[in-house]
């Protein structure tokens, strides 16, 4: 339970989520985005930034062409009638295949994780489970 | 055989928190045993029990989609763990589990695949797109300890692909759409929280999120908005008035003009009198507080923070509102705000602290919305302990007796 009457201002010694940080100096008021950037994240490979399996980017590239096709076709069917139905559906197919898009980037990103890593340990050979090379 | 697991009533009035237990065995052999020691010392009443699995379901309603939500990682991860989808299922799921979450997205039960809600005319937030039945006996099974061969709704075809089974977890969250839309779904849930985020702010994150997209401008970010808007206020909206705890995300007031939506007021709006809940609060339960934390003892970048609380009326309901506008640009600003905050249900001193930073690369990091979705975290785990040693006394009052 905190305390109302807690002190500020006194030298905090944070519990640190990496084991690479646990023979560091204190954290003394830091700058917290200083410590974002330099924070090593123990084992983890932070750079990886892009799809690691052919399948992940086949899938990103899938999404961002629906993208494109299903903008084109909302605009088509709304310039009828922006109320009907058929509009509402049109858009409402745009939002859900953009937040996939995003899904998909933000796993690969901020969280580095592959969605076909462990489909690819049990199965190397399929085609989805090459490595992707720029 | 059933895993059994041997508690004393002392130990369980302590705040003492539940590690998980080993995974729960397939076959259902449920048997309470009891022994009563009255010869001794009265003070330790041993009692030897088997108990069926006591899941706990929390309920989270945002338009954010799923799988992605920073808030389920957040919350996740106050009770240890990374979340990770199931291994080696459909790598399309949007399931997440760790150690004593599963978090099910709400999608899944769709009725109505792409092609099915295209033909009939109905968007995913129309009701007529879910099936409410499965929906309420999936989560009531899982709730009383019972596996769920759930179905996958996968985004990128837009199919119901093969369901994949989901074990009854300690903590099932239920994310989605329509997590309160049913009255029956709605009783299962032992807490709710509903996301709600203004249309300027909504308006703003999309840009961020689909303007790198070749087939986006800023007209069809807009229109597609605007076509789901009455949906959504129809069907999505009138949730909140159920919602234990809502997070509302405005445009900020410090900066005149803003449009940019960077800069965030957040407003955490705790209903009381809900059980095993008790809301945050600034100095004074009850009162009414102004509070700009940026002056002598503390220096902050423009724009600054400012805080509010005070109590208020949200659709009939007593509520508790804490609001903070602004951001965070440094570490001690975080752990001097924490300290002011009272009632947080952490376990030590600058756990808010050191849970933001854990995820320090999340939107809303800098913010009340990091910042309450960790709070509300904390509170859940509060309301989980509770609940669990709650469950668990009950017999050894009856047994006293």
């Amino acid at each position: 339970m905190m305390s109302t009457t807690a002190s500020h201002g006194r030298v905090m010694i944070l519990p640190s989520p990496s084991r690479a940080l646990q023979n560091q100096q204190p954290l003394i008021g830091s700058d917290m985005f200083r410590l974002k950037q330099t924070e090593p994240r123990g084992s983890r490979l932070v750079v990886a930034a892009t799809a690691k399996y052919k399948g992940t980017k086949m899938r990103e590239e899938k999404l961002s062409e629906m993208i494109v096709e299903k903008v084109k076709e909302a605009t088509e069917v709304c310039e009828a009638d922006v109320r009907s139905e058929e509009c509402k559906v049109a858009w409402d197919e745009v939002e859900e295949v953009s937040q996939a898009r995003a899904d998909l980037r933000i796993k690969l990103r901020l969280l580095n994780q592959d969605p076909l890593e462990s489909f690819c340990q049990e199965n190397p050979e399929t085609d989805e489970c090459r490595i992707y090379e720029d | 055989m059933a895993v059994s697991t041997i508690y004393s009533t002392q130990a369980l009035n302590s705040t003492h928190f539940l590690t998980s237990s080993p995974s729960s065995s397939t076959s259902k052999q449920v048997f309470f045993y009891r022994r009563h020691q009255s010869q001794t010392n009265r003070r330790f009443n041993t009692i030897i029990t088997c108990a069926a699995q006591q899941t706990v379901v929390i309920g989270l309603a945002a338009d954010s989609g799923c799988g992605k939500s920073t808030f389920m990682r957040r919350l996740t991860s106050v009770f240890g763990g990374a979340a990770e989808p199931p291994k080696g299922g459909n790598p399309d799921s949007n399931t997440l589990i760790s150690d004593m979450t599963t978090v099910i997205c709400l999608d899944d039960y769709h009725s109505l695949d792409r092609t099915g809600r295209k033909e009939k005319g109905v968007t995913a937030l129309d009701p007529r797109a879910n099936d409410f039945d499965l929906m309420y006996e999936q989560v009531k099974a899982l709730k009383s300890g019972i596996a769920v061969e759930k179905p996958i709704y996968n985004h990128v075809t837009g199919l119901l692909d093969a369901p994949e089974l989901i074990q009854p977890p300690k903590i099932l969250v239920i994310e989605g759409l329509h997590p309160m839309f049913d009255e029956r779904v709605r009783e299962l849930l032992d807490f709710s929280i509903y996301l709600d985020i203004s249309n300027e702010v909504k308006f703003a994150w999309k840009i961020q999120r689909d303007m790198a997209e070749r087939g986006h401008s800023l007209e069809s970010i807009k229109a597609s908005i605007e076509a789901r808007k009455p949906d959504f206020d129809a069907f999505i909206d009138p949730q909140k008035q159920y919602a234990d705890a809502v997070i509302e995300v405005l445009p900020t007031q410090l900066i005149p003009d803003d449009n940019e939506g960077k800069v965030l007021r957040v407003r955490l709006i705790m209903k009381e009198g809900v059980k095993y809940f008790s809301p945050v609060y600034l100095f004074d339960e009850g009162s009414t507080i102004s509070w700009i934390p940026c002056g002598r003892k503390l220096t902050c970048s423009y724009p600054g923070i400012k805080f509010n609380y005070e109590p208020d009326t949200y659709f009939d309901h007593e509520v508790s509102v804490l609001e903070m506008d602004g951001q965070f640009d440094r570490l001690d600003e975080l752990i001097y705000v924490e300290s002011h905050l009272s009632n947080l249900s952490s376990k030590f001193y600058g756990e808010v602290t050191q849970q933001m930073l854990k995820h320090a690369d999340f939107p809303g990091s800098n913010n009340g919305t990091g910042l309450f979705q960790t709070i509300v975290g904390l509170k859940i785990r509060d309301l989980y302990e509770q609940l669990i040693a709650n469950k668990a006394t009950a017999p050894a009052e009856a047994a006293k007796a």
